[in-house]
């Protein structure tokens, strides 16, 4: 035992000195969204939002169009078509402890209609909005997981 | 019977002392009963044994043996103190730590160690606000965008607006 001692000393020393690595993939939530003023319908599927949509917009009716759950490798993206022609592809370019780096483009016919690079942590939501969708327009949810 | 008395009292010291075989033993045991001569000589003996040892005895109980403890005490004082860096020397010599002649790799791994990682664990700066913002870099050539992060809330808004530039209305 005594002549194991100091190895396992020098990886106690390694355990504290470097943090554990992060897990490789990336679970990512995608869910299209239309919100729009006709009707007063909050879809129950959008509940953990509710908070979060109600107080940034002004849109009476959200409807939930489309949930994806991708599972992202590093620098392997992955495509979700979104509405009308459009899709988004995410890849996860970066990932720490708390933190994924994911490139985010929406495209219609392979061409950019934006070209973003968001950095999420658990818990945290980013909302791309804006582009009119039948009566109102359409959201992009995003959030990750690992 | 004469003869066993003179051979018995040949034996009668050994056997006092209690020195004597088994044999020797009970041949004295034997003839003892028989032989008032022998007898009175043992008494002889055992009173003999007593005067001796019981002022001894006496004597050992009431000795304290001060002048152990006093050669003691001087061979302390007159013990010399050793100086600071023979009693380092003494302590490295006996400690087993440093007779493992592994310890000294490993110590300086760990050391080298600590100085590599101490400026990461112990200096972190404050990271910028270009940092901590969620969205490193939007670009879109159809879109006029804003973005809103709300740390309260945990939500980043990059919203789109249609403007001049607008994708063409295929949509």
């Amino acid at each position: 035992m005594k002549k194991w001692t100091p190895l396992l000393v020098f990886l106690f020393i390694l355990f504290f000195a470097f943090p554990p690595m992060a897990p490789a993939q990336v679970q990512t939530r995608v869910r299209v969204i239309e919100a729009s003023n006709v009707g007063s319908v909050i879809d129950p599927s959008l509940r953990d939002l509710h908070g979060q949509l109600g107080s940034l917009f002004r849109y009476t009716s959200y409807r939930l169009l489309r949930d994806e759950r991708i599972n992202l490798s590093p620098n392997q993206p992955a495509s979700v078509p979104v509405h009308q022609g459009r899709s988004i592809e995410i890849t996860q370019v970066g990932l720490q402890a708390n933190m994924a780096e994911l490139r985010v483009r929406i495209k219609r016919d392979g061409a950019d209609l934006l070209n973003t690079q968001v950095r999420l942590s658990p818990g945290r939501t980013v909302l791309i909005g804006g582009p009119k969708h039948g009566e109102g327009v359409v959201i992009l949810a995003l959030s990750a997981s690992f | 019977m004469k003869d066993s008395c003179s051979s018995t009292s040949q034996l009668l010291e050994r056997y006092f002392d209690r020195q004597a075989t088994d044999e020797e033993r009970s041949l004295v045991e034997r003839h003892l009963p028989l032989c008032q001569t022998c007898h009175e000589r043992l008494r002889v003996l055992e009173g003999l044994r007593k005067a001796i040892k019981t002022p001894v005895d006496e004597a050992l109980k009431e000795e304290t043996f001060p002048w152990v403890w006093e050669k003691i005490e001087r061979e302390i004082r007159l013990g010399k103190k050793p100086s600071w860096q023979e009693s380092v020397r003494s302590w490295i010599d006996l400690s087993p730590l440093f007779r493992k002649k592994v310890w000294i790799p490993a110590m300086a791994a760990a050391i080298i160690l600590i100085l590599v990682t101490s400026p990461l664990l112990f200096f972190k700066k404050d990271p910028s606000y270009s940092e901590r913002s969620v969205v490193e870099y939007v670009e879109s050539g159809v879109y006029n965008v804003m973005v809103y992060e709300s740390e309260n809330a945990k939500v980043t808004v990059i919203w789109l607006f249609e403007g001049p530039q607008n994708e063409s209305p295929a949509s």
